[in-house]
């Protein structure tokens, strides 16, 4: 989650020279979606709209331009997570915007929480416009509670110039991939392979779901909680083996230190998404080029899933006295083929059908800048993401609850499992006292 | 009889000239308090509306507090504030003590530049101090550890498991040094000049001067900054936040006051966050008026 605003922040800086390229472009160019207005009848509708992230800016831009009934007003109140937690406070206090970007992980905790409209009278028309498996991230029941904006499917993100030297290929399977560890350690002492972040909470999902862990589940309002599931604890096993044995390191991500280190060459992969070229050339910039993705090592040979990582929808507040022209905003914003043209401008892996389409044959990011076959790759791991993964209802509860017990597993050098079954039993008690129904420990 | 209307017109006036000051504190200090107060006793749970259900407030006793009392995490965070106060309180009077004393002594050169350059850390905002020290803690672009480095020592584990609270406080102290310095050393600049001429008479050394006249009489305002120092000890908050995305040893509930804004911003639990907040305040006025009644006679019995 964190990793997605980082993303954001860091393409400010690297694009701002196509992001003025991309403004002036797109104003003409709005002939896709529905431009039809709904709410025209007494003057423009004025939208208040929440959300982080470079591609916001020119896409209002051209829809203000397009859209003389509506018109929006944007403001950056802060990444995911801090997003998130002021609608909470601000819809509570009756004073929320019309239309916000929320995480897909945590849009179950805003819909309990009672801060999201049911857009699902507005969406029939652009619900094709997305895989089933994307748009299941934000439609429960036939209710709606979002447009699918940008999404994040896993890939191995590998130094393929140091990969080279040290004459490696990237890994197949997970087996595989404590091989080359190990093989990496031998080769070069003072570099790993990769690192063991604690506090990746999203990426540690994604592992698991990927592995087949199934972290919530909902079914008449009765919950089953998966997050020290044998799948789960298995991939906590794997990553154990690998730090006890020094093949990784544990060590948060970014961080000045991890930073220094990639750019040494020391630090060889990144197991994350497709948005991670884009965080990476922001502290690597002299490595551009000499990076590739490859698809995801497997939990067994022959199969072929991944997980999404990351990846946000624009919503509709339950206090917005303009639902229906939110929500054509909500549509425009992530069908239209400029708004998706600003998007795989920089850096963002739309959500849409078409917009991953219009990716597939554009250039690759700068970081992977030498790789040919990025989009086949890129557009592979998309279309074999496991469909129906759903997140619960206090999901930034767990969230700190794992980055404080893996931290502290990592440092007592106690066992991960551990670390995932206590998250498990304070993500259910805190789920009991709220009130939900859990079936199970 | 007549002196009964002037008695009531006089008692008309202080209230007009106290209220301004009341209002202000009613309505800044009394009701958000009691707001507080009031959230403590809340909690968001589901009603059965929604697909899922949704969240709502209602009233929820003590819960709150029982949960919070029996969080071990809560009282985890307390324990590490104490080994970080043993550490930096001491360490920040001592040498504000320290550098006041020798500010104040006749025979000292630079003083303008030295207080300056005492004082300087102060000013630099807290998250700004705490990520410069950052930098100079991890192990890649610490100066220290490329020194160790290179004399084949290996690294400091600045933010190790041993590291962390010595380093945490070393931010505390570097900033805070200066101001506490400017405290006592004004103080030490308002001792009558005849008690030195009057010691010195009887024979006293420089050192014996510090230790017997000039400490004992800056003693009020060595209360004084070590009540500041206790109360910002238990309000530590900025530099763990600021130091945690670097090492995994500080958790998202390391002191009090994280655990606190964990709950209420994270978790989404204001209600649990203004129990917590209620008694983190209770302990702190607890502590502080302890301290005082403790050290009051020593403190301000001589200056009666």
């Amino acid at each position: 989650m964190r990793i997605t605003r980082l993303a954001g922040s860091i393409a400010v800086l690297s694009t701002a020279a196509v992001l003025t390229a991309c403004s002036s472009g797109t104003s003409g160019s709005t002939t896709s979606g529905s431009t039809s207005t709904p709410a025209a009848a007494s003057g423009p509708v004025t939208l208040e709209f929440w959300c982080w992230g470079t591609t916001q800016k020119p896409k209002i831009e051209a829809f203000n331009k397009s859209h003389p009934d509506i018109q929006v007003k944007h403001t950056d109140v802060g990444g995911g997570s801090d997003t998130a937690a002021k609608l909470l406070t601000a819809t509570r206090a009756g004073n929320g915007p019309d239309a916000a970007c929320i995480e897909y992980d945590t849009l179950p905790s805003m819909i309990v929480a009672g801060a999201l409209a049911d857009i699902s009278a507005h969406t029939g028309d652009v619900k094709t416009a997305f895989s089933p498996e994307v748009w299941n991230l934000t439609s429960f029941d036939g209710a709606v509670y979002g447009v699918p904006q940008d999404v994040g499917p896993m890939v191995l993100v590998y130094n393929k110039k140091r990969f080279q030297e040290l004459k490696i290929e990237p890994p197949a399977t997970w087996q595989d991939f404590a091989k080359v560890a190990a093989d990496v350690r031998k080769k070069d002492p003072e570099t790993y392979l990769a690192t063991f972040a604690p506090a990746e909470f999203g990426n540690f999902a994604g592992l698991a779901q990927q592995a087949g862990a199934s972290w919530w589940k909902v079914q008449d309002q009765t919950w089953t909680v998966g997050i020290a599931d044998q799948a789960s604890l298995a991939v906590a096993d794997f990553w154990q083996g690998l730090i006890d044995k020094d093949l990784v390191k544990a060590e948060p991500l970014l961080t000045p230190e991890w930073n220094n280190k990639l750019n040494q060459g020391k630090i060889l992969t990144w197991p994350s998404a497709l948005w991670a070229p884009g965080v990476l050339y922001g502290i690597a910039e002299k490595q551009a080029g000499d990076w590739a993705i490859a698809p995801l090592p497997q939990w067994k040979e022959g199969d072929d899933r991944v997980a999404f990582q990351g990846g946000s929808a624009l919503a509709v507040t339950k206090t917005s006295k303009h639902a229906e022209a939110a929500a054509t905003f909500a549509k425009w914003m992530n069908t239209d083929k400029a708004a998706n043209a600003v998007q795989i401008e920089l850096g963002e892996y739309p959500a849409s059908l078409a917009g991953q389409q219009a990716a597939s044959t554009s250039a690759p990011p700068k970081l992977t800048a030498n790789q040919k076959d990025y989009w086949d790759i890129a557009t592979k791991a998309a279309q074999r993401t496991i469909p129906h993964i759903s997140w619960g209802p206090n999901v930034s509860t767990a969230s700190s609850a794992f980055q404080d017990a893996v931290a502290t597993a990592v440092r007592d050098h106690t066992p991960l499992r551990d670390a995932l079954t206590k998250t498990h039993d304070l993500v259910v008690a805190d789920m009991k006292t709220t009130g939900f129904k859990v079936a199970g420990p | 009889m007549t002196a009964l209307p002037r008695a009531e017109r006089r008692s008309g006036a202080p209230y007009l000239f106290v209220a301004p000051a009341v209002l202000l504190f009613v309505a800044f200090l009394a009701v958000p308090i009691g707001y507080a107060i009031y959230l403590s006793a809340r909690g968001l749970r589901l009603t059965g509306k929604g697909i899922f259900g949704t969240r709502e407030e209602v009233f929820v006793g003590l819960d709150n507090y029982v949960k919070t009392l029996t969080d071990p995490g809560f009282f985890a965070g307390f324990g590490r504030l104490a080994i970080y106060g043993l550490i930096s309180v001491p360490l920040t009077l001592g040498l504000a003590l320290l550098f006041a004393l020798l500010l104040d002594h006749a025979g000292s050169r630079a003083k303008r530049f030295s207080r300056t350059a005492i004082f300087i850390p102060y000013a630099v905002p807290g998250v700004t101090a705490s990520l410069l020290w950052g930098f100079m803690y991890l192990p890649s672009t610490s100066p220290f550890s490329y020194l160790t480095r290179e004399l084949g020592l290996g690294e400091i584990a600045f933010l190790g498991a041993g590291g962390i609270y010595p380093s945490l406080a070393n931010i505390a102290v570097w900033g805070g040094v200066g101001f506490n310095m400017i405290i006592i050393f004004t103080s030490l600049r308002g001792i009558p000049s005849e008690l030195y001429d009057a010691a010195r008479i009887d024979g006293a050394s420089e050192w014996q001067i510090a230790w017997r006249v000039k400490i004992p009489l800056v003693a009020p305002a060595l209360v004084l900054t070590g009540l500041f120092a206790l109360i910002g000890t238990l309000q530590v908050y900025g530099e763990p936040t600021t130091v945690k995305p670097m090492t995994p040893e500080i958790s998202g509930d390391w002191v009090p006051l994280m655990h606190i804004y964990r709950d209420a911003f994270v978790r989404d639990d204001l209600a649990l966050a203004s129990a917590a907040s209620v008694l983190l305040a209770v302990g702190t006025l607890v502590v502080s008026v302890v301290l005082l009644k403790v050290t009051q006679k020593r403190a301000f019995g001589g200056m009666q």
